[in-house]
């Protein structure tokens, strides 16, 4: 069985001071893959402005709009349509040997092949004194002790969306233990990085039907690569894994490779910028 | 012995422990320097200052300047010159030359097999954490192919010459190397104050440099344009290499811009005329990987284009030197230079490299141990010359203190022998007269597509302060005109 | 050529123009009154009010007397007063910095010259007795620009726009100095015969804009209010005339757009169109309102300046 997923996506920026010019590239167009198919996209401006399809330097789709003529205020708004696969995230052959997974991270082709995503970045920099606070049971399969992790995190760091905000390190969320999807996801990633497991932080939409933290934007969830499985989704915030549910756009080493909305903008003066998301979705049969 | 005769060396020291290009152990002028000195011995003191000063009067007045700020003022100055040569016999310059290439083309295959399969580092040839530490290898050129196979485009090679008269290499510059243009300055200078020596020696221009760039780049450009439009970037008037940029701009008949003079349109890059857009196709910039484009990297960099990666990427703009090439002259690559160069040409090193010692192995570690007054240790992981111990500078104290931190942590040390630089009479301003000083040779290679280029001469730097062996511009350094002699 | 650039060479050949003035303005004022027949005309503060008049700061220390150090230095040297001296040929520097690399090495050498020269000049000796010194460097220096830009560049776009910017900014200048020294000789009208028509102002401005010995040549009579007009406005062989700037920007227009297209939005049909107004035009008809006429000209000059902005400057 497939579910419809239609998504409408809204920005609106304004601001005090006319902008002379201005560039913005949206990350928010799903990605195609095997669960999610694409039907169609609608993207339009306020100002008429065009819209360019481009690829990022990660390989993501993007929309870029650059107006022509000064203004004080520009609102955009996209709708997607996709069609997602039913996807039962526990349907996968699970590792056979506890120990050849852990001898298999260790070997150098698999650190070569991921090492964009063992690499640890500014966002997923664990202090010195919290790197014990998780560590892996090597008795363990890879896989529970990603479980393992993600109950972890969930449990450690309680959901305050007024917290953090996108600028927020670890070393700040060890301490105030709060914090929102794009905390949990970071504090995941890099844990699993520390012991050797590629981990890359996934920016999405999450469709909530079903009473889940996220909230009216975007939400963020992680991908493990699980030896001899292949990457997993571990949606942290929920402690559940990845799935029907999770629409999913872009991965990254962590936030910064995947926020939705980089501008530059030349203007002087304050600004504003008001995001929404709505997902909605229907059975198909 | 030095001719007494010879006015203006009258009062030249020689220390016999550095290795002086001109005179040799016995204070001999050399044979290919014999000339020179003879001529330059014609001119008194003051005639000799008299020229100084109006060679210097020439550069301020064509603005070959750069600024220095102090309390509030602004001031102008120029970069010290000096206008006795530096000569590079042909059989040198052959090594110099042909080691300097070899290096540009095993650097530009290590950069592809980096952003592709990286062999090199599944073979063991490399640490893996060389790329997987380094700030300047970007995730976003894994698997781009850029125009014409090529990264470094231009490279200016860092070369020294030791005590014991050999040529080594110090640093590979592939990021924006700079100093072209003095090269060139210094000839024209020296020309103009000095015209008559030049009837004595046969010598390389250095003019062709900027129509050789322009070939090369043309060579590289994107696919299914005919005639490429090349284009310089500059960060702009306030950068301290701006003459540079704009020399380069004008002798290669192209335009100069600015992030702000260029746009993108549907993954083309176009320039703002006075009759419109024109699409540009090939970029030589001297902007860093991290200002080139906001919305790829530095959000806030006003210097760049928004969306020039996506452009590139795309295959539409080349970009010379390709982003991300900073990965291969960072410290920690120097020192596998010999291994990078067998590995991808088959060939052993033309040019030396100064040898490391790498503490994490077990020999090495040893010897270092035993050796510590006559080494450099530094830490493989510090930029900037943190952390760097001088052997010979060190006391007993200090020494045993070093070495208990490189037993803690082997892997963490490299060691280096002392390297020192040879000298080169040079005209000191404040005693008037010739005093040895530090030189270094930056050379220029230019790769293009099944081609490339080195500028017969490069830029002699010169460390100004007595006994400083950095050469830098920015840490008062000065230059020489350098010839390359014909056979 | 980059949108950018031309608006920058465009304001260096203004620049350039902009200083020749003001110098020869203040030096051609300063040493005309120490001997003018006119008491008034003789009078310092009045010599110094008519140079703040120009540069566009006529009510400067309104109420008491202005210094004469203080007036030559800010109008000369002051780095901190916009429309200084100093500041203009710095501003053409910076100009033809950003497009070193489409003009020659002999024309950048001479501005970079030029600079150096005045940021080197002492602000002392210049105030006290340099005045003359100072002034006919600037003028001549300029000169020498000049000669580089027709001589060192080709007869291309860029060489088009720089002279298009000099030449608005002649006749800018031009018409300012009419109209400051129109209103001189308003004011210096004595009770003889040196009424508003025969006054000694009118050879003050003919020699503030180096046309005082064509002008002899031409009418061979002592200038009048009249005569003088007609030879600065209207006479196209006088080369500081406002019709010969206006035909010198007409004909570099064409360079820099060479449609034969009809386009009344262009810069091309307004500078013709200006041209035309005042090939036309009779000294009889400006007599009857000199004011209006300084103002109609320097409005003119401003949109034609503007257009080129909107057209060519900004994409």
């Amino acid at each position: 069985m497939s579910l419809e997923y239609s998504i409408t996506y809204k920005a609106e920026n304004t601001y005090e001071e006319s902008v002379r010019e201005a560039y913005w590239q949206f990350l928010i167009i799903p990605e195609e893959n095997d669960s999610q198919q694409f039907i169609s996209i609608d993207f339009t401006n306020s100002l008429d402005a065009t819209s360019e399809f481009s690829i990022n330097g990660y390989g993501f789709k993007t929309i870029r709009v650059h107006p022509k003529g000064e203004f004080k205020s520009i609102a955009f708004e996209a709708n997607f349509k996709l069609i997602k696969k039913e996807i039962n995230p526990f349907d996968f052959e699970p590792e056979g040997d506890v120990q050849k997974s852990f001898e298999k991270i260790q070997e150098l082709d698999f650190k070569v092949d991921h090492d964009t995503f063992l690499k640890t970045t500014d966002y997923t920099l664990i202090p010195e004194k919290s790197k014990n606070l998780f560590t892996f049971d090597t008795n363990q399969s890879v896989f529970e002790n990603l479980r393992a992790l993600s109950s972890f995190t969930h449990h450690y760091i309680k959901f305050n969306s007024e917290a953090t905000d996108v600028y927020t390190k670890l070393s700040e969320l060890l301490n105030i233990r709060q914090g929102v999807c794009q905390d949990f996801t970071h504090l995941f990633c890099a844990f699993a990085r520390l012991n050797g497991i590629p981990a890359r932080y996934v920016s999405g939409y999450l469709h909530q039907g079903n009473g889940y933290f996220g909230d009216s934007q975007m939400h963020a969830w992680a991908e493990a690569y699980v030896p001899f499985v292949g990457w997993i989704g571990f949606d942290v915030t929920n402690n559940i894994l990845a799935g029907t549910d999770h629409i999913k756009i872009a991965h990254g080493k962590d936030y910064s490779n995947c926020s939705p909305l980089r501008g530059v903008v030349f203007s002087t003066g304050k600004n504003e910028t008001v995001h929404s998301v709505v997902v909605s979705s229907q059975d198909q049969q | 012995m030095v001719n007494l005769e010879n006015q203006i060396f009258s009062s030249y020291k020689r220390n016999p422990v550095l290795f002086d290009e001109i005179f040799d152990e016995k204070g001999q002028v050399k044979e290919v320097y014999s000339k020179l000195f003879n001529l330059y011995g014609e001119h008194s003191i003051n005639a000799y200052v008299n020229l100084n000063e109006k060679a210097k009067a020439s550069f301020f007045n064509q603005g070959i300047t750069f600024q220095v700020y102090d309390k509030k003022k602004t001031q102008e100055k120029i970069f010290p010159f000096d206008l006795f040569p530096r000569i590079i016999p042909p059989e040198e310059w052959e090594i110099i030359e042909s080691g300097s290439i070899q290096r540009s083309r095993a650097l530009n295959l290590f950069l592809w097999d980096i952003y592709h399969d990286k062999k090199i580092i599944r073979q063991g040839v490399v640490p893996m954490s060389l790329i997987s530490s380094s700030a300047n290898y970007l995730d976003q050129m894994v698997g781009l192919n850029p125009p014409g196979g090529i990264y470094n485009h231009i490279s200016g090679t860092d070369i020294i010459k030791h005590n014991d008269g050999q040529y080594y290499v110090l640093e590979d510059n592939i990021r924006c190397p700079s100093g072209v243009s003095y090269v060139i300055c210094n000839r024209t200078a020296l020309k103009r104050a000095l015209f008559g020596v030049f009837d004595h020696y046969k010598t390389y221009s250095v003019t062709n440099y900027a129509e050789n760039l322009l070939d090369l780049l043309e060579t590289v450009k994107p696919k299914g344009v005919d005639v490429p439009n090349v284009v310089v970037i500059t960060p702009g008037m306030y950068n301290s290499a701006f003459y540079e940029h704009s020399y380069l701009a004008k002798t290669m008949g192209v335009e100069l811009v600015e992030g702000r003079d260029l746009f993108v349109e549907n993954d083309f890059v176009y320039m703002k005329t006075i009759k419109g857009p024109v699409k540009v196709d090939v970029i030589y910039r001297r902007i860093d990987d991290a200002f080139i484009d906001p919305l790829e990297f530095k959000p806030d960099s006003a210097l760049g284009v928004p969306g020039l990666f996506a452009a590139y990427k795309k295959g539409n703009v080349t970009l010379a030197n390709a982003p991300g090439t900073g990965v291969a002259d960072d410290k920690a690559i120097y020192t596998y230079m010999p291994e990078i160069i067998r590995y991808y040409l088959n060939e052993e090193p033309i040019l030396n490299n100064v040898h490391t010692y790498h503490c994490s192995r077990p020999k090495e570690l040893k010897y270092v141990l035993d050796n510590i007054q006559n080494l450099v240790i530094k830490p493989v992981d510090e930029a900037g010359g943190y952390g760097i111990s001088i052997g010979n500078r060190l006391t007993k104290k200090e020494i045993e203190i070093v070495k208990a931190e490189i037993l803690i942590n082997p892997r963490k040390y490299v060691a280096q022998p002392i390297m020192s630089l040879s000298v080169h009479p040079t005209y000191i301003d404040e005693t008037e007269s010739f005093e040895q000083r530090h030189v270094d040779l930056r050379t220029f290679t230019v790769l293009g597509k099944d081609r490339e280029f080195v500028l017969k001469g490069g830029l002699t730097r010169v460390a100004l302060k007595r006994g400083n062996l950095i050469v830098n511009s920015s840490q008062g350094g000065g230059s020489k005109d350098t010839w390359v002699l014909k056979t | 050529m980059l949108a950018r650039v031309a608006n920058n060479l465009f304001w260096m050949g203004r620049y350039i123009e902009r200083s020749e003035h003001i110098a020869r303005y203040l030096r051609v004022n300063y040493f005309s009154s120490l001997d003018a027949p006119n008491q008034i005309s003789q009078s310092r503060q009045f010599v110094l009010r008519s140079m703040l008049t120009l540069v566009g700061d006529p009510d400067a220390n309104k109420e008491g007397s202005i210094d004469e150090a203080e007036v030559l230095f800010k109008i000369g040297l002051d780095p901190n007063y916009p429309s200084s001296i100093i500041n203009n040929v710095r501003n053409s520097r910076e100009n033809a910095n950003s497009a070193r690399d489409l003009i020659s090495t002999e024309l950048y050498e001479s501005i970079n010259k030029f600079y150096h020269f005045i940021s080197q000049y002492d602000a002392n000796v210049y105030t006290k007795n340099g005045l003359d010194d100072f002034t006919r460097n600037v003028t001549e220096m300029s000169a020498i620009l000049r000669g580089k830009v027709r001589s060192t560049l080709m007869h291309d776009e860029i060489y088009a726009i720089i002279i298009m910017g000099a030449n608005i900014e002649r006749a800018t200048q031009v018409m300012r100095i009419i109209s400051a020294k129109y209103n001189d000789a308003l004011k210096a009208q004595g009770s003889y015969g040196d009424k508003f028509k025969n006054s000694f102002e009118w050879t003050t401005l003919l020699k503030c804009t180096e046309s005082y010995d064509m002008m002899r040549r031409h009418y061979k009579k002592t200038p009048t209010s009249i005569t003088t007009l007609e030879f600065l406005i209207l006479n196209p062989n006088c080369p500081r005339s406002i019709m010969n700037s206006l035909n010198q920007v007409c004909k570099h227009i064409k360079i820099l757009d060479n449609k034969k297209k009809y386009d009344r939005d262009s810069t091309s049909f307004l500078v013709g169109k200006v041209r035309a107004e005042y090939e036309f035009k009779s000294i009889v008809d400006i007599e009857k309102d000199i004011q209006l006429i300084i103002n109609d000209t320097l409005n003119h000059l401003y949109e034609i300046s503007q257009k080129m902005e909107k057209e060519f400057f900004s994409y």
